[in-house]
């Protein structure tokens, strides 16, 4: 562990709880997370462990019940709805399993999205710009005129890939990024992610499939809402 | 998100469902362009009492026989309107300073070897007061609301003096065309003509004449006209006395109503016209004022314009509850759109926006279309009210603004629907 690199990302007895009629499920029962820069952390467990709702958390699209969350020092637990979207959408990139690219939006318009969500910041030919660049990053360029349709999966995860790398985000969440693809491509996704890792990105990613995991440089495992900190290993350096 | 990439991602959603939102529109369609007829009736009513008004010696009073229908023909329903009737008025009827009378003919007129099928005027000294005070026809090329004298109305010769309307002259005045189509290219004046098997000498020819309102000019031509004295008319064509129409000049114009009054009192005397039972005289004749006419025709433009009132709000209406219909189905197909859209960044403002501009797309859209469809359906329109309707340019604005308005009430709703999704259950949608 490089303890000069500081935190990212740093959960303190993060807690969400889901009341449902009379019945309260705890999804998470106080997790205490520390993420720091250059990270790339394998989310593990069992479905309904609670993997998933503490990616959520981290990435902004929920708010815990308790606890406290600091993103790059700040505590953003408490903040407004909209305060929220402006740091999603300027620190947390996002990779799904399913590729949640938009329909009919060529692959670099779907690219340049987020940076469209930021008020006069860049005009279209700079979105544009930036759009290719990731793209020619993740190997796309060529395809930067298709729609999603016209892709494979592996295309469309590269093109999510390049979305979530385009604003130069704090930290990349991959929910099961291999999830839908078949292996060739998995692994062919899985180097791709390896390689941002070792440009410096920080990544956390959720998987049930441990070859996955692999890849990343510290596991931890998610059981019953509580983060088993005794099976957090380090893969690799 | 800047405007111009709103307007695009919320083309690009319209566009996606071409044919849902164009179905969507139908309703904004006919809403917009019963708008736009609504006006255009409105206007052209208030434009034809305009023009009218201008031109009119409102101090006529038009008299005519009541008329009753009896073994399929049409015949007065008391005793006929007669020449007397008209040639004693001015005497006996204080207000009355002087009258025209009319009575048509169908005759066949000759001069060598043309003959021409035409229905003749009899009319008094008095027919071009009237045609001159009237103002519905006049000398083609001339200014509206130039002052015209009687002499404009004539091209060569005169028209008849009093005395040879009293004597029966056997003396006529041609219409422009009538002189044509009976003389060619030679001089009428002076000639004698045959009205079938009476002589006449010509002493007038017209002007070239037109209808002042644009709208009446296909209906009757002003130049294809014989006029000659009354009594000649009723002499030679008639074996009975017919039933004329009198034309009174009231001295006063702001007295109509008392001249009226006058006027029934005169003829209810002399056609013995009692009260009956209840006090009410059943008169065997009309008065129209021009202000009748003119009320009476704005009266029915009203009802009518009323009548699309209600069906444009109608339609609006339900066009708007269209919108909102297919809004809310778009909103829920694309939650996970929102979720993306959400995660990326971007604030409730902006899907609000997004989805309120995909409203307003649509409807006014549909706006645009009923403008095009209001404005073509005008002359039906007009055809429906006598020729009124007249295209308010200001109704276009107008209909956009209402379109644009239906599109923001009906859009909101689901535009809110969608802000409000909560991001992480938005992209989890399946």
């Amino acid at each position: 562990m490089n303890g000069s690199s500081k935190a990212v990302i740093q959960t303190v007895g993060l807690t969400r709880e889901y009341v449902m009629g009379d019945f309260v499920l705890r999804a998470l029962r106080g997790v205490d997370l520390a993420v720091r820069a250059g990270e790339f952390v394998a989310l593990m467990g069992a479905s309904g462990s609670g993997k998933s709702t503490l990616l959520s958390l981290i990435g902004l699209l929920d708010r815990p019940t308790a606890g406290g969350y600091w993103l790059e020092d700040t505590e953003v637990s408490s903040l407004s709805r909209d305060e929220l979207a402006t740091i999603r959408g300027r620190r947390i990139g996002f990779i799904f399993q399913n590729f949640n690219l938009l329909p009919r939006f060529s692959a670099w318009e779907n690219v340049a999205l987020p940076l469209a969500y930021r008020k006069g910041e860049y005009g279209g030919g700079e979105q544009y710009k930036k759009a290719m660049d990731v793209l020619t990053r993740v190997g796309l360029d060529r395809r930067a005129d298709h729609q999603p349709m016209e892709l494979s999966g592996g295309e469309r995860q590269r093109v999510a890939i390049a979305r979530a790398l385009v604003t130069q985000p704090a930290v990349i969440l991959a929910d099961e990024p291999t999830g839908n693809l078949d292996s060739a491509t998995g692994k062919e996704i899985m180097s791709l992610l390896t390689e941002l890792h070792k440009e410096g990105k920080t990544i956390i990613m959720v998987t049930h499939d441990m070859n996955i995991a692999r890849h990343a440089s510290r596991i931890c495992t998610m059981r019953d809402g509580i983060l088993m900190e005794a099976e957090s290993v380090h893969v690799r350096g | 998100m800047s405007v111009a990439d709103l307007i695009r991602t919320s083309l690009r959603g319209v566009s996606a469902n071409k044919l849902r939102a164009a179905l969507t529109m139908l309703g904004i369609i006919i809403g917009v362009a019963s708008v736009i007829a609504m006006l255009a009736l409105g206007n052209g009513a208030r434009a034809a009492v305009d023009a009218r008004f201008r031109f009119l010696g409102a101090n006529q009073v038009q008299i005519s026989a009541m008329m009753a229908i009896d073994d399929e023909q049409l015949v007065s329903a008391g005793k006929n309107l007669t020449y007397e009737d008209g040639l004693l008025m001015p005497d006996q009827v204080e207000l009355v300073s002087k009258v025209d009378m009319a009575v048509n003919a169908g005759v066949k007129a000759r001069y060598g070897r043309a003959t021409l099928d035409l229905t003749i005027l009899g009319v008094t000294a008095n027919a071009m007061d009237g045609i001159v005070s009237a103002g519905e026809v006049q000398p083609v090329n001339r200014q509206d609301g130039e002052t015209l004298t009687m002499q404009d109305y004539l091209a060569r010769g005169r028209f008849f003096t009093p005395v040879e309307v009293l004597e029966h002259g056997p003396v006529c005045v041609l219409g422009s065309q009538t002189a044509t189509d009976l003389f060619g290219g030679d001089d009428p004046l002076g000639q004698t003509i045959w009205v079938n098997r009476d002589r006449c000498e010509v002493i007038g020819v017209m002007a070239e004449l037109e209808n002042v309102d644009e709208s009446q000019r296909y209906k009757s031509n002003p130049n294809l006209n014989l006029f000659m004295p009354i009594s000649t008319v009723i002499q030679a064509f008639y074996e009975d006395e017919p039933s004329i129409s009198i034309t009174a000049f009231v001295k006063d114009e702001s007295r109509m109503d008392e001249a009226k009054a006058q006027i029934k009192d005169y003829l209810r005397k002399r056609h013995e016209v009692e009260p009956d039972a209840n006090g009410e005289y059943q008169d065997d004749f009309n008065l129209t004022t021009r202000k009748d006419i003119l009320g009476a025709q704005q009266e029915a433009a009203n009802t009518f314009s009323l009548l699309l009132a209600a069906m444009a709000i109608v339609s609006l209406i339900v066009g708007g509850i269209g919108i909102m219909n297919v809004m809310l189905v778009s909103v829920t197909e694309r939650t996970r759109e929102i979720g993306v859209r959400m995660a990326v960044g971007a604030h409730s403002k902006d899907i609000i926006l997004q989805f309120l501009l995909e409203a307003i797309l649509i409807s006014v859209g549909g706006g645009v279309l009923g403008v095009v469809f209001g404005i073509l359906s005008i002359p039906i329109a007009a055809s429906l009210n006598k020729g009124m309707a007249l295209l308010q340019p200001s109704s276009i604005p107008l209909a956009l603004f209402v379109s644009i308005l239906v599109g923001v009430l009906f859009g909101i709703y689901p535009a809110l629907r969608a802000a409000r999704l909560d991001p992480i259950e938005a992209l989890r949608y399946e």
